[in-house]
């Protein structure tokens, strides 16, 4: 909302310098965004004389002039048709800076000096005549700068308006709020009209149908009218305030919906069939052609306003091209109406129609200021545009609304829900100072009446809020809440997440967030198979783009497409990992499964470019290496792992399911070479991707300490050959099902393939730990457990000593 | 004998000197002093010699034996030190070569902010508490005094999965959600994502947003603007000025927005401030009764303060950040930084 200050000042007198008005409206609620100066623009544009004309020597169409300020004369050279000796005229001066971004400078034209440049309306954006100078008044006085002698000079205050304070949205209502602001007085009076000629019984006849839609309607004739343009005080408040001058008859029905927050309209009354309007709800299948030239689409529940014939108006939105002012209108019908908020509300997003009108109705304006606002839109017809008023007023209204429920505060409750104390005649001075009256019911109690143009005070909270807001934030004390101390959890699933983060950047991961929503190919490029859920995104019904319509079912694509970005920018070691929902179809509810999903991906040289370390590529054992150590962080040992190949964007073979208690709680390996092309990435990629529920349900927050021996321990290492097709896996678990107590340990540290091994072996070589709680063990009893162990391993899976 | 002691002496000690290495040195202890050395032979052979020579060439062996013992310990001390000083003054690395960097990874700054601001609740007693980033009508709007067709809704722009389900547009939400599950008092803070259609350098569809509720009898506006108080102070700096502005938000009343002092001109006014000094930070309020009645609670008998901040506003003012986008394009160069 914009309030120009020079309007604003027609209703209360300002004494405070704009800067101090502006900090008061915003610490009261009313937010202002920005305080333009209107003026500045005409700088170094002044009101001059034209003294003497001379043709151009050199030019038919130019002429030479002389125009004086008073203290100097200039030189100017002008083509305009319409220049004559004695004119007051608009001079811009060497210096000056257009609107129109046109900067002055002394300057030859055509061989002539011209010192300066006389202006028409278009050139200071102040008109739309564009035929000739702009001619001043004779009496002007000569050598003021133009914003002056033109009354130009504005302050203009955006204001950021609560959308609770439909009251706010006009200059009276804002002059209402700033008189109870600054504790000053508002200054205006009623308009009355002076009718004359026909009676508007005669001239129009005027139906509500549906009054649950439209409340009330009224309107008023004047005929004999005349469309010229607005003068130019009325074109500078519309402009100053964002609406664009149009004729006088239309400006002043934005005029005073600017002013009094009343949207009009106007008819052009010999478009206006059989003398009647109706207003009723749109028919089935109802089509209208605004007066944007659009053809709308309203449903049953919009309000139409027609005629005897047809539909002339969406009601309360927009009128109609068939019945809209035209420069021959020469009588005019005026409609002043209340529709229905909500209705307004719901039409306006139905149509996507938004219009200053359609904004104040669905915020709700005020029933009482229907007749004024007609009425002093009436008046200022005839003023502008002449013609008659027509005697009487139509003014359906079949069942006015209730007036306002009074609201019963409590002095001590409004004083401890602020925390400050106010004596009740404080507070009833504060209610006064916002027009609502008020009585005391007893010492602790008042009784307030709100005005009619206050829908949203109707409970007690909204009487303390206008308290503490008038009163002032400032003058409340902070001070420290008292409330008592309960139990909180400490594991949760917000804690885990942060715990799981701490793991990850620790193994050299980077955290990322990505949207929450992609395009449906990204996880189409998963190749999932149709039965499953994450190939049913939910769609977003009104995205933003295509690239953003479906919710992720997986957060992999994001990370892949995170990958790539960051490749194409020169980063081709990336290692990143993102914690966050994923959103799966759910039959059973209205609401879709929210999983969230431990998800990362490395790709590129394991430690980056080092000089003291040899390049290596990433691979495998690395993203499994970061899945071991997140599972031994939470204390999961339980667990197993399988090559199933279940996700299909995985390299079938380089991949593992992780299962604990035969559910699967995540998957981890190499992206298909299909994906990483789907991606446009051609390096290698290796990715992990683990339920959180799951892992939660797993973890164990508090390991139990196992004592551990003192005793001194043998190692021994066993270097062992066995067939290619025997897995690491395997012999780990035959290690530990031969089952010798004293064999407390044992991990692989070599695996080797080639010179000295027959083809189709491998070999590899586990260190072994041997030592008791008791006592000290002797080499002889460890050799003997480390033969039979041996023989053990060839028994069951042919394995061989290397030698 | 006793020549041959004399024999012994010299030559041993000459060896010792001669010595170069700690091993070599070990070698020459265990020559003569060893289990079989020669020193120790003898010693072991005194028995043999006749008795009259017996206590001179026994005291002299020992002599010898001290003596060799010193030189030896002598020596091993020299060739310790020379080791040293020459350890010290060999040619040097060269320590302005990177050292060997263990890669670290960082988290989102999203997530550091989020920690920052949860961790100043929950050390005053809050708990944290998520919720469903798809939502109903109901928590999302409805029980939060939005009803349809409203105008406050315009304040939202909204993402439907069907008319009755929408990406939550808050985090108020998990509000109700939690009052219709517990009993007063109740202290939670709500960090999460929220979804709106917007997009320009300062909005992005998705964005960050904390929100607190604090519910229990008498709280007061006072009270809120001291919880706040604290914590700006805490997450900011405690002189950071702030002030509260009267506002609207249909689930709490009397709203406020709180202003800091801008934390780039120190309120001078600055282009993050568009001039005025002052930055809106954050959203707060007393529970409006009516969210209380929505939510199942008692109105007459309970109060509560509530707020919200986004977080990723929060975090382009730490560190600087001039385009909220970049939170969302995961490139290294940006999350490297944190």
């Amino acid at each position: 909302m914009l309030l120009s200050l020079n309007w604003l000042k027609d209703f209360i007198t300002l004494e405070l310098p704009v800067s101090e008005l502006a900090h008061k409206l915003t610490m009261s609620g009313t937010e202002v965004d920005e305080i333009i100066e209107v003026g500045p623009e005409w700088d170094n544009v002044v009101t001059g004389e034209i003294t003497d004309i001379a043709p151009h020597p050199n030019a038919d169409k130019l002429r030479l002039t002389k125009v004086t300020t008073g203290e100097q004369t200039y030189s100017v050279v002008c083509g305009a048709p319409n220049i004559e000796v004695g004119q007051k005229i608009a001079l811009a001066c060497v210096g000056a800076e257009l609107p129109g971004g046109l900067k002055i400078k002394k300057s030859k034209i055509r061989g002539e000096l011209s010192e300066g440049m006389i202006c028409s309306e278009i050139e200071l954006e102040i008109g739309n005549d564009a035929s000739g100078i702009m001619v001043l008044p004779p009496d002007t006085q000569i050598g003021l700068p133009i914003a002056q002698a033109l009354q130009l000079n504005d302050t203009v205050l955006s204001l950021g308006v609560t959308p609770n304070r439909s009251d706010c949205f006009s200059v009276v209502g804002l002059a209402r709020e700033i008189s109870a602001v600054l504790d000053v007085p508002l200054q205006h009076s009623e308009t009355t009209c002076t009718e004359s000629g026909k009676s508007i019984d005669d001239v129009i006849s005027v139906t509500i149908h549906d009054p649950d839609l439209c409340p009330r309607y009224t309107a008023r004739f004047i005929d004999d009218i005349t469309i010229a343009p607005s003068p130019l005080w009325m074109r500078r408040r519309l402009e100053n305030s964002g609406i664009r001058s149009i004729n006088n008859v239309v400006d002043i029905t934005n005029y005073i919906l600017l002013e009094w927050g009343q949207p009009l309209h106007a008819f052009d009354y010999r478009l206006i069939q059989d003398k009647a309007i109706n207003v009723r709800r749109a028919l089935h299948g109802e089509t209208f052609v605004t007066l944007d030239d659009i053809e709308r689409r309203p449903d049953t529940d919009v309000v139409m306003i027609c005629d005897g014939k047809r539909a002339v108006a969406l009601g309360g939105i927009m009128g109609g091209e068939n019945s809209g002012i035209s420069d021959t209108t020469t009588s005019v019908l005026l409609e002043s109406a209340y529709f229905n908020p909500r209705s307004i509300g719901r039409s306006s997003n139905i149509l996507k129609l938004k219009t200053e009108s359609s904004e104040r109705f669905k915020k709700g304006i005020d029933i009482n200021g229907v007749i004024p606002a007609l009425n002093r839109a009436a008046s200022l017809v005839q003023q502008l545009a002449g013609g008659s008023i027509a005697e009487g007023i139509i003014d359906v209204y079949p069942s006015p609304l209730p007036s306002p429920d009074p609201i019963q505060i409590s002095v001590e409750k409004t004083n401890k829900t602020i925390g400050i104390s106010l004596s009740q005649n404080s507070i009833k001075d504060i209610l006064g100072r916002l027009s609502i009256t008020s009585e005391e019911i007893d010492a602790d109690t008042i009784k307030a009446v709100p005005p009619t143009h206050r829908y949203d005070i109707n409970a007690p909270i909204d009487l303390i809020e206008e308290v503490a807001r008038i009163n002032g934030y400032d003058a409340v004390p902070a001070t420290n809440p008292y409330a008592k101390l309960t139990e909180i959890p400490v594991h949760t699933p917000f804690s885990l997440s942060n715990r799981l983060r701490d793991i990850l950047t620790s193994c050299g991961l980077n955290e990322v967030v990505n949207y929450s929503f992609y395009a449906p190919d990204m996880i189409e490029a998963l190749k999932l198979p149709e039965s499953d859920d994450r190939a049913k995104p939910i769609h977003i019904l009104n995205p933003l783009s295509a690239s953003q319509s479906v919710m992720r079912t997986s957060i992999v694509p994001s990370l892949l497409a995170n990958v790539r970005e960051n490749i194409h920018n020169n980063c081709t070691n990336v290692k990143i990992f993102e914690i966050s929902n994923t959103f799966l179809p759910n039959p059973e509810d209205k609401l879709p499964r929210e999983t969230r999903r431990i998800t990362g991906i490395i790709t590129g040289l394991r430690f980056g470019e080092l000089w003291n370390v040899e390049k290596q590529q990433a691979d495998f054992y690395d993203v499994k290496g970061v899945v071991e150590s997140l599972l031994h962080s939470l204390n999961i040992t339980h667990y197993t792992c399988t090559c199933d190949s279940r996700e299909l964007y995985l390299h079938p073979k380089n991949m593992l399911s992780l299962f604990i208690e035969n559910t699967c709680i995540g998957c981890l390996g190499e992206v298909h070479p299909d994906v990483l092309e789907a991606f446009d990435i051609e390096q290698s990629a290796f990715v992990f991707d683990l339920d959180f529920e799951l892992l939660s349900h797993y973890y164990v927050e508090t390991p139990e300490y196992k004592p551990f021996s003192r005793q001194p321990a043998i190692y021994r290492d066993l270097a062992l050959v066995v067939d290619d097709s025997v897995s690491s896996d395997t012999i780990y678990e035959t290690i530990k099902k031969y089952k010798n107590k004293l064999l407390t340990e044992f991990h692989i540290f070599d695996s080797y393939q080639g010179k000295n091994i027959p083809a189709g072996k491998k070999s590899l070589a586990y260190r072994l730990k041997f030592q008791s709680d008791e006592r000290t063990l002797t080499d002889n009893e460890v050799n003997k457990i480390h033969d039979k162990l041996l023989a053990f391993l060839g028994k069951e899976i042919g394995a061989e000593l290397r030698n | 004998m006793k020549e041959e002691l004399t024999t012994i002496r010299q030559t041993s000690l000459k060896e010792i000197e001669a010595v170069t290495s700690e091993s070599e040195l070990y070698q020459v202890k265990s020559r003569y002093l060893g289990r079989s050395g020669t020193i120790t032979q003898i010693v072991k052979n005194l028995k043999n010699i006749p008795a009259e020579e017996r206590s001179t060439i026994g005291k002299e062996a020992n002599d010898l034996k001290k003596d060799l013992t010193a030189a030896i310990d002598n020596a091993l001390q020299n060739i310790k030190q020379s080791k040293k000083l020459e350890h010290i003054e060999k040619p040097s690395i060269d320590v302005t070569l990177p050292g060997r960097k263990q890669l670290l990874g960082n988290k989102h700054p999203i997530t550091l902010v989020t920690d920052q601001i949860t961790q100043v609740f929950t050390t005053l007693g809050f708990e944290i508490v998520e919720g469903p980033e798809i939502e109903l009508d109901f928590f999302n709007f409805e029980a939060l005094n939005i009803p349809k067709d409203h105008p406050a809704r315009d304040m939202h722009d909204t993402f439907y999965v069907t008319e009755e389900v929408m990406l939550r547009t808050h985090t108020s939400p998990v509000q109700i959600r939690t009052m219709q599950k517990t009993k007063p008092p109740l202290k939670i803070i709500c960090p999460g994502k929220v979804y709106r259609c917007d997009s320009d350098v300062s909005h992005t569809p998705m964005f960050h947003q904390i929100e607190g509720l604090m519910v229990d009898t008498n709280i007061t506006f006072g009270d809120l603007k001291g919880l706040l108080t604290i914590f700006i102070h805490t997450i900011f700096d405690e002189n950071t000025a702030l002030r509260f502005r009267p506002s609207f938000f249909p689930f709490t009343e009397p709203s406020a927005e709180v202003d800091i002092q801008c934390v780039m001109c120190r309120g001078a006014g600055c282009r993050v401030c568009s001039g005025t000094g002052w930055i809106e930070i954050l959203g707060c309020g007393l529970v409006n009764p009516k969210v209380f009645a929505n939510a199942g609670y008692n109105p007459d008998e309970i109060t509560g303060l509530a707020f919200g901040l986004g977080v990723e506003r929060t975090a382009m003012l730490k560190y600087g950040v001039n385009d909220i986008r970049l939170f969302f394009e995961n490139d290294y160069r940006f999350l490297s930084q944190f």
